[in-house]
């Protein structure tokens, strides 16, 4: 049996190539069965997202599953295999199994770590399962693919870190408050950027908010689409004390908010901490606000800072996670290595079994019949020996499954017991 | 002090104890649930206490300032008054943490200046002092729990402020968690701090007689007692955080821990 991914990213190829070869998700049902039906293929899996399009097939050992699936795509997708080679990958056996790994564990991916890609990877299988061309190998392959992406995310923190600067903004205030259950925003300026930090915030958790802007009427509008209350221009600093985060983004020229109007507003709040995000440009809130204690001042460039920062961690964790798929990769190796053995352990289990039962047949037409405690201590004796003589093939089997000399070794014992291919 | 003095201030110590209990569940559930009653008792606990020392004047023929109980009886009576007067002025309730239990603790101590019976067995005073002690080693302990969630705090506030995250911001709990667990266990090291000290004053005034109160160690406890009463209330009324905060506990730490030394030779009372 072989195993083929093969496939375009947006590593490998533009938009342009992706998007010719994508799938479309009511088109998937026919693809599948179109592939699986093809000569040699035994199943059949087609993830296609916006980054990726990828094919993955198990085929008989006489099947080439590139010349399949080159077919495949030439005839469905209407493409020059020439055209396209350059931007195609493929990979085979351990590496197939290597890039399933990395890929559902999101190492593979634009922004890594980015959590979509188990779930479209899921979808995929959810469709090949549906669609009945997934069914033995592939599919065991895949479940323990889904428990490596989730060992990954659990035992690394790759997924943890927010890589947008609205996402950013949601882990500062969670970093700052813990739980953003209960929170009140003040979004000072009713800009679409502000909009945005405050949806995010808003879903997180964060029970009211207080929507002010030099024209009202906006003010008004921007307050309706989070269920918040308008607040008048003039009136909005002497709201301070109660907003636990703030939002700037107006178009004001000069500052909006000043150190003076934060140590109020800290004072009148008794120190409980107070999150200010400022993503105007220019800036509206004095940058010495930072200084006030319990208060802590984030513009547009800070948070990027920390969008920067959290992608170099993604990386570290990302070296991590690397390690646990080549682990993952490894076991998963040696479990098939061990799995090709078992017919031939099996093999040599049922040629011992046939021996001594011919035996014993032979000695109870020319000694028996025998009492039944006799016939017992003749089975149990006879087992014993067999069990005795089968352990150390068997276990030799079992330790060289996946070694280098395996192959050797497995060889001379198929011929020390004649047992066939 | 006159007999009659002692009751009409234990009857006063009594009603401020409802105020030690007010400032307990305000710490520990955050509401200020008797702060009505707790005034009220507090209001009648001043009158019984006046009577103490009016009681006490006329039995000694002059004002009864002239040794260390009745001094603190006066002092604590007129903490008080104040209090009372401020309060109906500003409606001061947050100040209510502060000065409930330390009046109570005043009276308190202010009523143990007659010598009372020796132990009644050797059971009951061991068994005083071992509740005492285990106490005041949970007490410690919900004290070395908040100075390590302020340092935490102290970290994890200076990468905030510093706005370019390092180890110790992906690792450390955020500053909202660290601040409710800092302000449950300073409550519940309070809550344990105060009823070891009570146990500890009682248990000494019976062991030591009138000589209780010269003794360094007792003198340190309360210092340390005060500190942290300070502690707290400079938590829940002015909201401390952050790096005074984290000083102060750290401070009241130290001088838990000096307190230990002073009576670590107690224990071998316990010794059979």
């Amino acid at each position: 049996m072989k195993l083929l991914v093969t496939g375009v990213s947006h590593k490998t190829a533009p938009v342009e190539v992706r998007e010719r070869l994508a799938f479309r998700e009511d088109a998937l049902a026919g693809s599948l069965a179109d592939l699986k039906g093809r000569e040699g293929v035994s199943e059949a899996l087609i993830l296609s997202t916006c980054n990726r399009v990828e094919i993955t097939v198990t085929t008989e050992d006489s099947t080439d599953p590139q010349a399949v699936v080159d077919a495949f795509l030439a005839e469905r997708k209407s493409v020059d295999p020439r055209a396209i080679a350059p931007h195609l990958y493929h990979v085979e056996g351990r590496d197939a199994i290597h890039h399933l790994f990395r890929v559902a564990s999101s190492l593979d991916s634009m922004v890594v770590g980015e959590p979509q890609i188990l779930g479209q990877l899921k979808a995929a299988y959810c469709a090949a399962k549906a669609a009945g061309t997934v069914c033995g190998w592939l599919e065991t392959l895949l479940a323990r693919t889904f428990r490596v992406a989730k060992r990954v995310r659990s035992e690394t923190g790759i997924g943890l870190m927010a890589v947008s600067v609205s996402y950013a903004a949601v882990e500062l205030a969670r970093k700052i408050f813990g739980s953003l259950a209960g929170r009140t925003i003040m979004i000072v300026g009713a800009g679409k950027m502000s909009e945005l930090a405050a949806r995010h915030l808003r879903r997180s958790g964060a029970s009211h908010v207080f929507v002010t802007n030099r024209t009202y009427e906006r003010a008004v509008e921007m307050a309706a689409l989070f269920q918040g209350t308008p607040v008048e221009y003039g009136r909005f600093v002497g709201m301070l004390p109660e907003a636990d985060i703030v939002i700037t983004s107006s178009g004001a020229p000069e500052y909006v908010l000043h150190k003076e109007d934060m140590q109020r507003a800290i004072a009148a709040r008794r120190n409980r901490p107070m999150f200010v995000i400022d993503i105007a440009v220019p800036r509206n809130v004095e940058p010495s606000v930072n200084q006030i204690d319990n208060v802590f001042l984030y513009d547009i460039d800070d948070l990027q800072e920390v969008v920067n920062a959290n992608l170099r961690e993604r990386m570290k964790e990302a070296e991590h996670a690397e390690r646990l798929v080549a682990e993952e990769v490894d076991r998963t190796m040696a479990r098939l290595k061990v799995a090709e053995v078992a017919p031939l352990i099996v093999g040599l289990q049922e040629q011992l079994e046939q021996i001594r039962a011919g035996e014993m047949a032979r000695v109870r037409h020319k000694f028996g019949p025998f009492t039944p405690q006799q016939e017992e201590a003749l089975e149990s004796l006879t087992r014993g020996i067999v069990n005795k003589i089968a352990h150390g093939p068997i276990s030799e089997l079992r330790n060289h499954a996946g070694q280098p000399e395996g192959a050797h070794v497995i060889d001379v014992i198929r011929k020390a017991f004649h047992l066939q291919d | 002090m006159a007999e009659m003095s002692v009751i009409w201030l234990r009857v006063a110590a009594a009603l401020y104890s409802l105020g030690l209990l007010h400032a307990i569940l305000t710490l520990v559930r955050r509401r200020e649930h008797l702060f009505r009653v707790a005034l009220g008792a507090f209001g009648l606990g001043s009158v019984f206490h006046l009577v103490s020392i009016v009681e006490e004047g006329i039995f000694r023929r002059h004002c009864p300032i002239n040794n260390f109980y009745e001094t603190l009886s006066m002092c604590a009576f007129l903490v008080v008054v104040l209090y009372l007067a401020a309060h109906f002025r500003y409606r001061l309730e947050s100040l209510s943490v502060f000065i409930f239990p330390l009046v109570f603790v005043m009276a308190m101590v202010a009523t143990m200046s007659n010598p009372v019976g020796a132990w009644s067995s050797q059971v009951m005073r061991k068994t005083w002092l071992t509740t005492h002690i285990i106490l005041v080693l949970l007490g410690y302990a919900a004290l070395l729990l908040t100075a390590g969630a302020s340092i935490l705090y102290l970290f994890q506030e200076r990468e905030l402020k510093s706005k370019k995250p390092h180890t110790f911001y992906y690792r450390l709990p955020p500053l909202g968690t660290l601040d409710d667990l800092i302000s449950k266990s300073m409550a519940v090291g309070f809550v344990l701090m105060t009823l070891a000290v009570i146990a500890a004053s009682t248990w000494a005034f019976i062991e030591h007689r009138r000589a209780w109160i010269a003794q360094p160690s007792i003198a340190i406890s309360f210092f340390t007692w005060g500190t942290y009463l300070a502690l707290v209330f400079l938590r829940t009324a002015a909201g401390w955080r952050g790096r005074k905060a984290a000083i102060m506990t750290v401070t009241v730490l130290g001088l838990s821990a000096l307190t230990w030394v002073a009576h670590v030779r107690l224990g071998t009372i316990l010794k059979p």
